[in-house]
């Protein structure tokens, strides 16, 4: 098993789940940019472009754009997401998808985190926890 | 949370089934958001018809709005319809000629058109002005200070730092109703003031450089409130158009151009009499770079040109007429105005123009918001950094991607007529 790492923040939607992550390092942005039935950002130039997040621990530093962010949460959900600071648009977000989402944390996880690390969400508890690839 | 009884009664739903899950959406937003409590809005509202809610959890069917309307039900405060009154965004004005299908045949419009729910909508006390840019139709606005609910980003700022109103991107049917918001973000005065002080090498002036500095500005802020400095007085267009780009780069509610804005008498009022977290130069490079990102094609051939994200006012609209009077475009074009300033600008004999040059005039949607653009358009030139900057997402696959030219409206007008693009950063 690799390194973990625990962070404490602010649960926004309860409820527990581990999967892997999928980091943006860049904020998100959805409406026209995000396709919501395939699951991944049509945004030009994006590293996550066409990436699927179905399924992983969506991670990314903050949202941006129009209300339209929350194709997020209403087609094919990631199991979780964790991100640095929000707004209306990852609350609106969080409110369609529904599943366990964190933000304000004591460390900004975004850098700590890479795509393929495992993280447990425990929005119920109030942690995330890291295990490195 | 906090509630009040009176909250507490109707979200127990002593009040009716439509004011608990008003209620409830407002406590799990106040949830989601870490707001300890409701504010008493007494600004404006508005709200993306025809729906009656953005988070499906809280959609409502029609019987409960007909028996609350006939109880003689009323928005809480001034509410306006941020959105046309049609599903899929469709056009209010102009379509017949739009020459996008399905949305130009009247079958479509009159199935996509929810009478019943505006009718309803518009007994309750809602303002039909069907448009992103309702503050132009508005006819009324919140005074500084007040309370609202808004829900258009490339509006909200509008609010926030131009009229000095307080929202967050949140208008929605339940806080249009119940006159009540989380109170978070954009309502709390701390959270008003500028952390970022921005510079620019060029002094601000054009409508370009506004769109520009606003992705610009989006990217590098994100959430942060910035504020403005050594830039020009920006018009009513450019703070449009600041607005709309910021909140594509980033996600800004509120910004300050100290001697402009009404909440930045000085620089010093913006930050709150604080030291700035940041001060970030944004030299000519910068923005030509953020030009360049906007700008997504390969050769120079134009095969539609859209105006109107936001939606034009009506000084932009004569400008337009007067350029393109007597001249003829080589390539659809649409301008896109908001639904009331459609049949002024018709008044005024615009539409004539437009339609003699060989343009569509359209009203209450863009582009972006139907989804697309009339089938075998492969290359599209805009003048708006928001609208650049979503339409290639439409278009993501290798066999069927989509050419962006971005640039002035002059430029825009001018790839209409040549059907080539001469636009360029200057």
């Amino acid at each position: 098993m690799g390194e973990k790492i625990r962070i404490k923040g602010r649960a926004e939607w309860p409820g527990i789940a581990e999967a892997e992550a999928l980091v943006s390092p860049i904020p998100l942005e959805g409406f026209d940019n995000v396709d919501p039935a395939k699951g991944y950002t049509t945004e030009r130039n994006h590293p996550l472009f066409k990436i699927p997040y179905e399924g992983k621990v969506l991670v990314f530093p903050s949202p941006r754009g129009s209300g339209g962010f929350m194709g997020y949460g209403r087609g094919k959900l990631p199991a979780a997401f964790v991100h640095t600071e929000g707004n209306t648009l990852s609350i609106a977000c969080v409110m369609c998808a529904r599943v366990p989402s964190m933000t304000d944390f004591e460390t900004d996880p975004v850098p700590l985190i890479k795509t393929g690390d495992r993280v447990l969400v425990n929005a119920d508890d109030g942690y995330i926890e890291i295990t490195k690839k | 949370m906090y509630l009040t009884d009176e909250e507490k009664r109707m979200l127990a739903g002593e009040k009716g089934f439509v004011p608990r899950l008003c209620m409830e959406y407002l406590v799990e937003m106040s949830g989601v958001a870490g707001a300890e409590r409701l504010v008493e809005l007494d600004g404006t509202a508005d709200f993306h018809v025809p729906f009656t809610a953005m988070v499906p959890h809280y959609e409502f069917p029609i019987e409960e709005l007909r028996k609350i309307a006939a109880d003689g039900a009323h928005f809480a405060l001034p509410t306006f319809a941020n959105k046309g009154p049609c599903y899929g965004g469709t056009f209010v004005d102009g379509w017949e000629a739009s020459g996008y299908a399905p949305h130009d045949e009247p079958d479509y419009h009159e199935r996509a058109m929810q009478r019943e729910w505006m009718e309803l909508y518009i007994r309750m006390g809602l303002i039909t002005t069907y448009s992103c840019a309702i503050y132009l139709a508005a006819s009324y606005w919140p005074t500084p200070g007040q309370h609202c609910a808004w829900n258009e980003s490339s509006a909200v700022p509008y609010c926030n730092a131009v009229l000095g109103g307080r929202s967050n991107i949140d208008g929605s049917f339940a806080s249009a109703f119940l006159g009540k918001a989380p109170y978070y973000g954009m309502h709390i005065t701390e959270n008003r003031y500028a952390t970022v002080v921005i510079d620019t090498e060029r002094k601000i002036q054009t409508d370009i450089e506004w769109d520009v500095l606003g992705f610009a500005v989006g990217e590098e802020c994100r959430l942060a409130v910035p504020a403005l400095i050594h830039t020009g007085k920006p018009t009513t267009t450019q703070y449009q158009k600041f607005n709309t780009a910021a909140n594509t780069g980033g996600s800004i509610a509120m910004y300050h151009v100290p001697g402009s804005t009404p909440e930045a008498p000085t620089l010093e009022f913006a930050l709150g009499g604080k030291k700035p977290k940041r001060e970030v130069m944004i030299d000519d490079a910068w923005l030509k770079r953020t030009y360049e990102k906007l700008n997504y094609h390969k050769g120079d051939s134009v095969e539609m040109v859209s105006l109107g994200c936001p939606h034009l006012n009506l000084v932009d609209l004569e400008k337009i007429a007067r350029k393109l009077e007597g001249r003829k475009s080589k390539v659809p074009f649409w301008i896109m105005t908001v639904p009331t300033l459609y049949h002024q600008a018709e008044q005024l004999g615009y539409r004539k123009i437009f339609e003699d040059a060989g343009a569509t005039f359209l009203s209450g949607t863009c582009p972006g918001a139907i989804g697309g653009i009339p089938d075998g358009v492969h290359a599209l030139a805009v003048d708006a950094a928001k609208q650049a900057y979503y339409i290639s997402g439409l278009f993501p696959d290798e066999d069927n991607t989509l050419d962006v030219f971005y640039g002035t409206q002059d430029d825009c007008i001018d790839a209409a007529l040549a059907g080539r693009w001469h636009g360029e950063w200057r």
